[in-house]
């Protein structure tokens, strides 16, 4: 469980068995990263499935061309008008599924992959303008209430540029350790390939300096990718690259979590084995009658 | 174990073992009152002479006897940000269940990290010699426990870092 998986597996179980059994009326609710809820309900009929989703940045992702992405994947299932609330409603009829479980199974995993989708907009554009030679604007996705993405297109390359929060000052320090071996981890021979990583805490870097909302403090910083053409050249190396970006941020704090937890459980197990040399400095007292064994096992108490 | 750290750690079972040499003495101040002396300070004469024993300026242990009882405080090794965290958490989780470590006190002496506080109750109540045993293996175990948290943290990093990294070119 090192990584992330980028489709939301609660809906890929829900679609699943939706799919796959007899009509039932439905309404569920659903978290994903980033504050992205999803609804799964039938309104009107228990075939008719609307799937809708909330996402606080998908009109930055609208300007940057995620409704020609979303028309592309999801085609005739997507509704013009979203659900009052939601970004977008796609809507199914469980009647017209596809035949082959195959079939079925790879309209399952499209949608799950529903907030990756949307959230493809500006990596995608900047891939296809750099690939064809263009340069972009700086594209900024402000997909969380204090932390952002800003993606640009260059002359030779595309810079992916995470600002991030830590809450509190552990994270703060072990944010700043992880940080640190993904600027050192392309040092290895095995993988110099991969897309060159930079990291400042506190100082914005210098593309996006001047940039609206950016926060003066501490508890902030700011994680580079610099991604050459061989990482997004091939459309399957591309999808690739979108999916794993997107999913930094949760990454990198989900690992976070996990060190404390770990870090709390041996802590636990430490003072369970100081007791127990605590507890040996106590003599044992001689009143206590304690149960004792022999050496086949059997127990006695002695009188 | 480091050629230094021997020597400190014998200093320190030396003096711990000079010191507890504790007595039932109720207060002279209060009537029907017994307290630890050396907590209390109601009256100078119970007190003895405080010793720090050092390895350096980072690493000490400040004894305080008193007629009826000791405060043993100690001072955690912290060489950078990670250490001063991981050993603040660590202090902080053992301080919260100083209910179940008997001689363990809630807070630290200013300028500590972690203290004692043993009474004559406990010294009856227990053997002396494995007191002075837990004591100073609870400090060797101390260094080593946050070093060992420094290690796996790094090690995950990199290995996190590394898988996120080669998916790029998978």
């Amino acid at each position: 469980m090192i990584l992330l998986e980028t489709s939301n597996k609660i809906l890929e179980e829900t679609l699943r068995e939706r799919f796959n059994s007899g009509p039932e009326h439905l309404l569920i609710k659903l978290a994903d990263f980033d504050g992205v809820t999803y609804q799964i309900a039938t309104p009107e009929s228990k075939t008719q499935l609307v799937i809708s989703m909330a996402m606080g940045c998908y009109d930055e992702c609208q300007r940057y061309g995620a409704d020609a992405i979303l028309q592309r994947e999801y085609g005739s299932l997507l509704v013009s008008t979203p659900e009052p609330g939601f970004a977008v409603t796609l809507k199914i009829d469980l009647e017209q599924l596809p035949a082959t479980p195959e079939a079925k199974e790879q309209l399952v995993q499209q949608v799950a992959h529903l907030k990756r989708n949307a959230l493809a907009a500006p990596f995608e554009s900047a891939f296809v303008a750099q690939c064809e030679g263009r340069t972009t604007d700086l594209m900024a996705v402000h997909y969380r209430d204090a932390e952002a993405i800003y993606c640009q297109a260059q002359a030779d390359r595309v810079t992916v540029i995470f600002s991030t929060v830590f809450k509190e000052e552990t994270d703060r320090i072990f944010g700043k350790v992880f940080l640190q071996e993904f600027v050192d981890a392309r040092r290895q021979p095995a993988i110099q390939n991969a897309p060159q990583v930079l990291y400042s805490a506190r100082e914005p870097p210098l593309e996006i300096r001047g940039q609206p909302g950016l926060v003066d403090d501490e508890n902030v910083g700011y994680v580079t990718f610099v991604l050459f053409p061989r990482h997004y050249a091939t459309p399957q190396a591309r999808n690739e690259a979108i999916g794993r970006l997107q999913l930094f941020r949760d990454y990198l704090h989900y690992h976070i979590k996990a060190s404390k937890a770990y870090m709390h459980s041996r802590m636990r197990a430490r003072v369970d084995q100081s007791l127990k040399v605590l507890n040996r400095a106590k003599p044992e007292q001689p009143g206590a009658n304690k149960e004792k064994k022999t050496a086949s096992g059997k127990t006695f108490r002695r009188m | 174990m480091s050629n230094t750290l021997r020597p400190y750690l014998n200093a320190v079972r030396g003096t711990l073992t000079a010191a507890m040499c504790l007595e039932n003495f109720s207060s002279q101040v209060v009537e029907r009152h017994n307290k630890p002396e050396v907590e209390a300070r109601f009256s100078k004469e119970v007190l003895l002479t405080p010793v720090v024993v050092s390895r350096n300026e980072n690493e000490q242990v400040l004894i305080e006897p008193s007629v009826n009882s000791l405060r043993i405080s100690i001072k955690i090794k912290q060489a950078d940000e990670i250490e001063r965290v991981l050993a603040h958490k660590f202090t902080r989780f053992l301080m919260m269940r100083a209910e179940s470590f008997v001689v363990l006190r809630r807070k630290p002496v200013a300028g500590y990290d972690l203290s004692f506080l043993i009474t004559n109750f406990h010294t009856e109540q227990m053997y002396k010699h494995k007191l002075v045993d837990f004591i100073i293996q609870f400090m060797e175990e101390v260094d080593k426990e946050i070093s060992e948290m420094k290690l796996s943290l790094n090690a995950r990093a990199r290995i996190v870092a590394e898988s996120y990294l080669t998916q790029f070119f998978a």
